[in-house]
């Protein structure tokens, strides 16, 4: 049983067998985290952002620019705001809770150490997730899905980080990185063990697993995923060729990012029958596929999956597919039914005809994330949002934005709920 | 007999695979088989894909016209999987003389394989044409390591009837060597096992059955028993899914070694055959080193998972597997499930020509990487 701990200035990482030490030290760096203010913090995170993108090491690495302008100071205050309720200095220590309260103050403190389980599909995803938590005040042991993906230079970066207050050494070490084989459960139960609040990104196995695993009482559980993304064009957008060939395209961006994996990444599109037929819109996406670049290697697993798909659309009289001709790059399957089709994933989508945007309504359930909505009215928009967050969506954006982390993300408040709300009356 | 790379004006298209299916199977150099194969293909394709209008808008949909196909990877192959999802029939139902059915795991539907006459005679006289080439033409008394029952009877047949049957044609006697159990277990009768050694032990006899049948219910049983056989002539061979053996981490050479010392005979009279109920009739068989060779009346293409262009020698790829025997269903070119290591182009040191192989494993399910669920509303039963 053993794991690697990605320290930052060391080469090569550290091998344990037992994550007491990474804990430890994680414990111990608490309190100078706790004793920075929030200015303290937000200016070191946004030279941590510049230096990310100055940084031979990390400037081309995948999702590094958005990273870096995440990272700056509006954007991280913007979303203590949103998080705090306004109430961004109860991090710092008790604030009066107001008029009419009687005297009560109230502060946010941190959870203590929150284990973080991370996805493999978004290389940056973990800064995502300890950034916020580290705001809150909280230390960080994250266990990364690929340890060769780049955070270990990230965290390189943020090491050598300046602020005011507080040095991007001292932040640095109140996230433990480590990896380690998803076989070595005793190193999970350790780090579920150890948790005062666990946070999960993945697919229904990783989250499944990690909700098995023993905790403390206390300890609080945030899942993201796994989630089913869709998208709806509806007639109006059909009107305008630009409008709907600019959709059409940042449609396709929104899938090949991540390689169509994120909980974020729409999987079915429904078309909602106007001036063109699906096998037009069908055409428009191939064209925009067509002129992305090839994308990395694939497993055998996924070309079979990709091959059996298009087989399976192409031999069935009612169904339509446009494959790449280079290979399994993209492939795009359409149909007439209404329902939501099993992902393929690794840019392969479906479209689907629809009478209405109002027919695909019943179809969304708190399983679906994100709803892209490409819409000619915004009106029709509107109505069409309000009745898909009711049904449980969480997210109805423009397409080209369906990936674009910001919070709330799934529904969820991260900073909030990485802190716990105490109340003083003297 | 005619020459299936000369193509003359009078020649049909059953000339050209007839005279494929009777001539030399491992002779022909890899370049003029490629032409002789793709030639075929554009004519027979187009003929399947009259008869089947599911396969003419899988070819029209994926694929290049026929007339521009120069290799046999032009031809787009359909998935082995189709087969389970759609009942793929080029010929009137009056003329299926025989259903195939795969094997199928629990909750899945088994492959169906429509068989007419044609079809049936060319997978039954390309079966011998091969297998002559691997343990000569001489009917022999032929001991099946499996139960009756596996070969059914009527016009249904799943693959391991297929290959008991099929295999049977070299047969002067046939013995089934297992008796199934009232809970459906196979197990050896080693009193019919002693006896039919006892007869012909000391003469040329033959042996089929599945991998892992062979070696959990046959060798493992004999091994354990202290039974053990003398056939210094006797021929295994065997076919099926190295899966479980793989897991128990048995390699090709145990099982060589541990088979022929129960049986007697030397580790090298075991060979491995590499076929699939779908593709009927054709199998490539190990050569003396312990390759894969195509017939002359079949191919494989190894696919890179990306491209999906065919692979360099030393490359491992998805396998495809290639041929011009079924008319009644859409068989022609079959991308399987299995992977496997393009080991050389007309250079296998055994001297058959063409390209030669080694199956690596089954493409197995990787763990999902993202937050993404793959399953839309299944589990949670929304509906329209």
């Amino acid at each position: 049983m053993t794991g690697q701990y990605f320290q930052p200035g060391v080469a090569e990482p550290q091998i344990f067998e037992d994550l007491s030490g990474v804990i430890g030290g994680l414990r111990a760096a608490q309190p100078s985290l706790v004793a920075a203010s929030n200015d303290d913090l937000l200016e070191l995170l946004a030279d941590f952002g510049g230096r990310l993108l100055r940084d031979p090491a990390t400037m081309r690495l995948d999702g590094v620019v958005f990273l870096a302008a995440w990272l700056k100071r509006a954007n991280l205050e913007g979303m203590l705001e949103l998080n705090l309720g306004g109430r961004e200095a109860a991090l710092e220590g008790f604030i009066p809770l107001g008029e009419g309260a009687r005297g009560t103050r109230i502060a946010a403190r941190p959870h203590g150490l929150v284990s973080m389980w991370m996805a493999g599909n978004v290389p940056t995803l973990a800064a995502f997730s300890f950034i916020p938590a580290l705001l809150a005040r909280n230390v960080c042991l994250v266990k990364l899905a690929d340890p060769e993906a780049g955070m270990d230079r990230i965290l390189d970066v943020l090491a050598r980080s300046e602020g005011p207050g507080v040095s991007g050494r001292e932040l640095a070490d109140c996230v433990g990185v480590v990896w380690y084989s998803s076989e070595e459960r005793d190193l999970s139960v350790e780090m579920s063990r150890a948790a005062d609040a666990k946070v999960v990104w993945g697919g229904r196995g990783a989250i499944e697993g990690v909700r098995a695993l023993p905790q403390a009482d206390h300890c609080v559980n945030i899942d993201f995923g796994p989630k089913y993304s869709i998208g709806m064009i509806d007639a109006g957008i059909q009107q305008d060729s630009e409008q709907l060939d600019a959709a059409v395209a940042a449609f396709v961006r929104d899938i090949a990012i991540f390689d169509q994996r994120a909980c974020s990444s729409p999987q079915t599109i429904f078309v909602e029958r106007g001036e063109l037929s699906l096998a037009d819109v069908g055409d428009r996406f191939a064209a925009a596929f067509s002129k992305l670049p090839p994308k990395p290697d694939l497993d055998a697993y996924t070309t079979v999956q990709i091959v059996n798909t298009r087989a399976q659309w192409a031999l069935d009289e009612v169904r339509d597919v446009i494959a790449s001709a280079d290979g399994a790059n993209w492939t795009v399957c359409m149909d007439q039914e209404v329902s939501l089709k099993e992902a393929i994933q690794s840019r392969t989508v479906f479209l689907s005809a629809v009478d209405s945007s109002e027919h695909v309504i019943p179809l969304i359930s708190p399983r679906v994330q994100t709803v892209g909505i490409a819409f000619g009215d915004p009106d029709k928009a509107a109505a069409f949002a309000a009745a898909a967050t009711l049904k449980g969506a969480v997210r109805c954006v423009r397409p080209g934005l369906m990936n674009v982390q910001e919070s709330p993300w799934d529904g969820k408040l991260l900073i909030n709920q990485l802190v716990r709300w105490v109340t003083l009356k003297p | 007999m005619a020459d299936p790379t000369e193509e003359g004006p009078d020649m049909t298209l059953e000339d050209r695979v007839t005279a494929l299916i009777s001539g030399e199977q491992f002779a022909m150099p890899q370049r003029e088989k490629d032409a002789a194969l793709a030639s075929i293909m554009g004519d027979l394709c187009a003929l399947v894909a009259t008869g089947c209008p599911q396969y003419g808008r899988f070819l029209s949909r994926l694929g290049r016209p026929a007339s521009d196909w120069t290799s046999l990877a032009d031809v787009p192959p359909l998935p082995v999987t189709m087969f389970k999802k759609f009942a793929l029939s080029a010929v009137p139902e009056e003329q299926v003389v025989r259903e195939l059915h795969s094997s199928s795991t629990t909750g899945q539907s088994p492959s169906r394989i429509f068989i007419d006459k044609t079809t049936a005679f060319r997978q039954a006289r390309a079966l011998v044409s091969i297998l002559k080439d691997a343990i000569g033409g001489a009917r022999r008394p032929y001991l099946v390591l499996d139960v009756p029952e596996s070969v059914g009877d009527g016009d249904t047949l799943t693959a391991r009837g297929a290959a008991i049957r099929g295999i049977g044609n070299f047969a002067s006697s046939t013995t089934f060597a297992m008796r199934q159990g009232g809970d459906g277990s196979v197990n050896p009768d080693w009193d019919v096992v002693s006896a039919f050694f006892s007869e012909h032990g000391d003469q040329p006899v033959l042996l089929f059955g599945f991998t892992f049948i062979v070696w959990s219910r046959f060798v493992r049983e004999a091994e354990e028993h202290g039974h053990r056989f003398k056939a210094p002539h006797a021929q295994l061979l065997h076919s099926g899914g190295w899966k479980k053996l793989t897991a128990e981490s048995v390699s090709k050479a145990e099982f060589n070694e541990r088979t022929g010392a129960v049986l007697g005979m030397p580790a090298t009279a075991a060979l491995d055959f590499y076929g699939m109920v779908e593709q009927v009739g054709t199998v490539f068989v190990d050569c003396p080193a312990g390759n894969k060779h195509a017939p002359a009346f079949a191919d494989i293409v190894i696919r890179h998972p990306h491209t999906l262009e065919p692979v360099a020698p030393g490359e491992v790829g998805i396998i495809e597997v290639a041929s011009v025997l079924p008319t009644s269903y859409p068989g022609q070119a079959l991308m399987t499930e299995d992977q496997g290591e393009l080991l050389g182009v007309d250079d296998c040191p055994c001297g058959r020509l063409g390209q030669y192989f080694r199956f690596t494993s089954r493409v197995e399910r990787v763990e999902v990487r993202g937050c993404g669920d793959t399953f839309a509303a299944k589990r949670d039963g929304a509906t329209p």
